[in-house]
């Protein structure tokens, strides 16, 4: 939950203005991105009409708690999808990429067989030792990071449209599983014990100390990361914030931390044991992974030359970036990320399915899609796309919670996926009055579809 | 005499050549035979016996159709004095119509057509019983007035479902999990749960706080849903209704997370490996099992009868059927059975499964089919 209230995006109500500056002003000199905190108070306007709607089941530390869990596995892969659209390219494979890996690291852990399309290798013992989880976990990785590259390769060095590429491994990954290691497509479970904490569940959290001690940590990681940036900009002479804004954006972010903690993932007793759950692991899992994303994406080399990329491949490539190599790398660094989602998503569920998956590359493209990525290529933030990935799934929990069918879920879904990108067009164009007839047009179509479909 | 065997191995080899394209094309498939032993019986069709039995399977990828059903079938017409002849469609709907002429050129009297598609099948199916070839429809429906329908009764299942949880849980908050809204099965099973619970429903001993679709069937969407439904209701929930066993995963596992697991009676149907193990494990009730081995002996027998009266009505143990689409057929609705702890031993004696997948995890002495 912690990463929905990112510490430079919430300053919204950070300290106060001077009574000599407008908030237009005041708002400005913040430099937060003013995308970002529409997104946050969108996400906090769908959690309230819910709440309402569903008579006060929405806002409970249970669901929020459950909220942050269900939308993980989204959320990473909507990071990794994001640099992907950035460089005007797309992965329609992770779906199916997602299936495959679970059941690679299933079979590993169920028969401890290593299987790659025909080729498989038996490790006769090691499903029942103890290590077998990180076994399984390495193998998963490693294969994602295999096939990523591979299609990565495809559409770099020999010029595949990604859209071909990904399509060929959407239906490839979804038949591989039907033929590995002569299971045909049977469900493999249960999973190793341990591996089983990795999706959450009855076990998979942090408990209560850890909890405020990730929180404590999260709370001395944006106070020093402001410090940080704050000299860096004076060392290069460049215009820093006012320090009340600087004061008010660490306040404001460890505030939303501590809040999270407290009220969210301290508060919901865990169902075995009675005590505070504490911050789920897979959500300890999301929160590791948008912290490194972001950072490769907006302090790293590789992640700048991504941007660059996508904002002009041209120049990019006159500049002396080796294109084809950073295009090459989103695609291994998405697959790495599918066999983290597929390791979160197997754990959760506890077995691997043939099915697993089914899907989900649309889920992420309109995570990171909502979360302001363009499909012009060169914008999107990480940020944005787990907060899309929370959008998305705060809608669906919710309708679920509304007893609204699923035909009709997708319905609103697809609703809002257009108007939102609808919005930021019209926003980009700065043709405000557009913008809230978009808005408008939108909430009243989906108001229209959830209440027909209450039952 | 030199001409002549040149000319021979000329014609053997073209007509090799022939069957192979034949095999390419995918549209002229050649006949397989079962157990894979490439004994062909193609073209010999015809001094196998009278009765020649040609099966039109959509799909032989399939594990199930090649290790349960397909010898099944073969067992019963051989059992009956016929011959077995098949082709696969390889999921495509084109393909299984010529297949269906190519039984009937290959001399079969009678087809059994497990369909790709059942409305583009029907006139392959109409031409083969204008010419007096009678059709089976196996276990999925053909909307042809004159095939006979033979399958398992998915009504049942959703019965019986009803019946083992309503047996443990008589009042009590229900959560109900369904398959796709565009599988009409959501809804024949919907209907056979009604069966059971509809009246307790009526009476308000028995609450549904939760019912819905789950697109695909899909095991990590039906465990999102239940654990909504969990939250929803503060796990005040009873017993849950899942179609299948796929989903009965999903649920399973949303209850463990609550602890809920093994106190919360949950169905299924298929008799999934997994989802057998749950059963010797305690924390799901039912898995209702259709067996393909009856229904391919069904069919089988059918298949024989058909040839000595191509009448679909004077079959055995045939009833009429009104399909969604309005028609009267015949058809023959087996009768699945429900697997319980205390009938464990069923599914292992069968062959379906092995005692050691079944009993994973099992504590020794407290299932009987577990020892």
């Amino acid at each position: 939950m912690t990463t929905v209230e990112v510490p430079d995006a919430s300053a919204v109500t950070g300290g106060t203005p001077p009574p000599t500056r407008s908030w237009r002003t005041a708002l400005s000199s913040t430099e937060v991105d003013t995308r970002l905190v529409g997104m946050i108070v969108s996400l906090a306007a769908i959690w309230i009409a819910f709440h309402i709607l569903s008579g006060g089941a929405f806002l409970t530390s249970r669901n929020l708690w459950n909220l942050s869990v269900q939308s993980t596995s989204i959320a990473i892969m909507a990071t990794g999808m994001v640099l992907i659209i950035v460089s005007r390219n797309i992965d329609l494979s992770v779906g199916s990429l997602l299936g495959f890996l679970g059941y690679a690291m299933a079979l590993v852990q169920t028969d401890g067989i290593f299987a790659f399309f025909g080729i498989s290798f038996t490790a006769h013992g090691l499903s029942d030792k103890a290590y077998v989880w990180i076994i399984a976990l390495a193998f998963g990785l490693l294969l994602g990071a295999l096939v990523g590259t591979a299609q990565g390769f495809i559409v770099a060095y020999v010029g595949v449209p990604s859209f071909i590429v990904t399509l060929g491994g959407f239906l490839v990954w979804r038949g591989a599983i039907f033929r590995m290691g002569d299971k045909q497509g049977q469900t493999l479970a249960p999973l190793d014990d341990t591996f089983q904490l990795l999706g959450g569940g009855a076990k998979g959290n942090l408990g209560e100390w850890k909890s405020w001690l990730v929180a404590l940590l999260a709370c001395a990681g944006i106070v020093l990361s402001i410090v940080l940036a704050r000299r860096r900009r004076k060392r290069h002479d460049l215009g820093v914030r006012p320090l009340w804004v600087e004061i008010g954006l660490a306040a404001v972010g460890c505030a939303a931390v501590l809040v999270a903690v407290g009220l969210v993932a301290n508060k919901y007793d865990s169902p075995r044991t009675g005590k505070p759950t504490g911050i789920a692991i897979p959500v300890v899992i999301l929160i590791g992974v948008t912290l490194l994303m972001s950072y490769l994406a907006r302090r790293r080399r590789f992640g700048r030359y991504v941007y660059a990329y996508g904002g002009n491949p041209e120049a990019a490539e006159l500049g002396g970036i080796n294109t084809r190599r950073t295009v090459m790398l989103t695609f291994t660094l998405m697959g790495v990320l599918v066999g983290v989602s597929a390791a979160i998503q197997t754990a959760r569920l506890n077995a691997a399915v043939t099915n697993l998956g089914v899907q989900n590359e649309l889920d992420v493209i309109a995570a990171a899609v909502i979360g302001g990525t363009s499909f012009a290529g060169g914008i999107g933030t990480i940020f944005g796309a787990v907060l899309g990935a929370f959008v998305m799934q705060s809608l669906r929990s919710g309708m679920v919670l509304l007893k609204i069918d699923s035909p009709s879920q997708d319905i609103v879904v697809g609703i809002v996926l257009v108007t939102a990108v609808g919005i930021d067009s019209l926003l980009r164009q700065a043709r405000r009055q557009w913008a809230v007839g978009a808005l408008v047009v939108g909430l009243v179509l989906s108001a229209v579809i959830i209440q027909s479909g209450r039952p | 005499m030199r001409f002549g065997r040149v000319a021979a191995c000329a014609g053997v080899t073209l007509a090799l050549v022939l069957a192979a394209c034949g095999d390419d094309s995918g549209d002229n498939a050649t006949a397989t035979t079962a157990g894979g032993g490439g004994a062909a019986t193609t073209g010999a069709a015809g001094g196998g016996g009278d009765c020649v039995v040609g099966v039109s399977w959509n799909n032989y990828q399939e594990e199930r159709w090649a290790k349960f059903d397909e010898p099944a079938i073969k067992d019963a017409v051989e059992a009956g004095g016929g011959s077995y002849i098949s082709n696969d469609a390889k999921s495509s709907a084109e393909t299984q119509a010529s297949n269906v002429e190519n039984l009937i050129s290959q001399g079969a009297k009678v087809i059994i057509v497990l369909a790709q598609d059942g409305t583009a099948i029907i006139p392959s199916v109409q031409s083969a019983i204008d010419q007096g070839i009678p059709v089976i429809a196996y276990d999925r429906l053909i909307e042809d007035k004159d095939a006979l329908y033979i399958t398992f009764d998915n009504v049942e299942v959703g019965r019986l479902q009803a019946e083992a949880i309503f047996g443990q849980v008589p009042k009590g908050n229900y959560v109900i999990i369904k398959g796709n809204k565009a599988d009409a099965n959501a809804d024949f099973l919907r209907s056979g749960m009604d069966k059971i619970i509809a009246d307790p429903v009526a009476a308000g001993d028995i609450k549904i706080v939760g019912e819905t679709y789950t697109d695909n069937w899909d095991p990590a969407k039906a465990q999102t849903e239940m654990e909504q439904f969990l939250t929803a209701n503060n796990n005040d929930v009873q017993a849950v209704l899942a179609e299948n066993d796929g989903m009965a995963g999903g649920v399973v596992s949303a209850l463990e997370a609550q602890s809920l697991a093994g106190k919360v009676p949950v169905s299924g149907q298929d008799g999934d490996q997994a989802a057998l193990n749950r059963v010797a494990l305690g924390t799901q009730t039912v898995s209702v099992w259709k067996d393909a081995r009856e229904l391919g002996k069904a069919a089988g027998d059918a298949a024989v009868a058909l040839c000595a009266n191509p009448d679909a009505a004077s079959v055995s143990g045939t009833a009429a059927f009104t399909t969604p689409g309005g028609i009267d057929v015949s058809s023959i609705l087996l009768k699945p059975q429900p697997i319980t702890q205390d009938n464990l031993d069923v599914v292992i004696d069968a062959g379906w499964t092995t005692k050691d997948n079944v009993c994973k995890d099992v504590a020794a002495g407290s299932v009987a089919a577990c020892g």
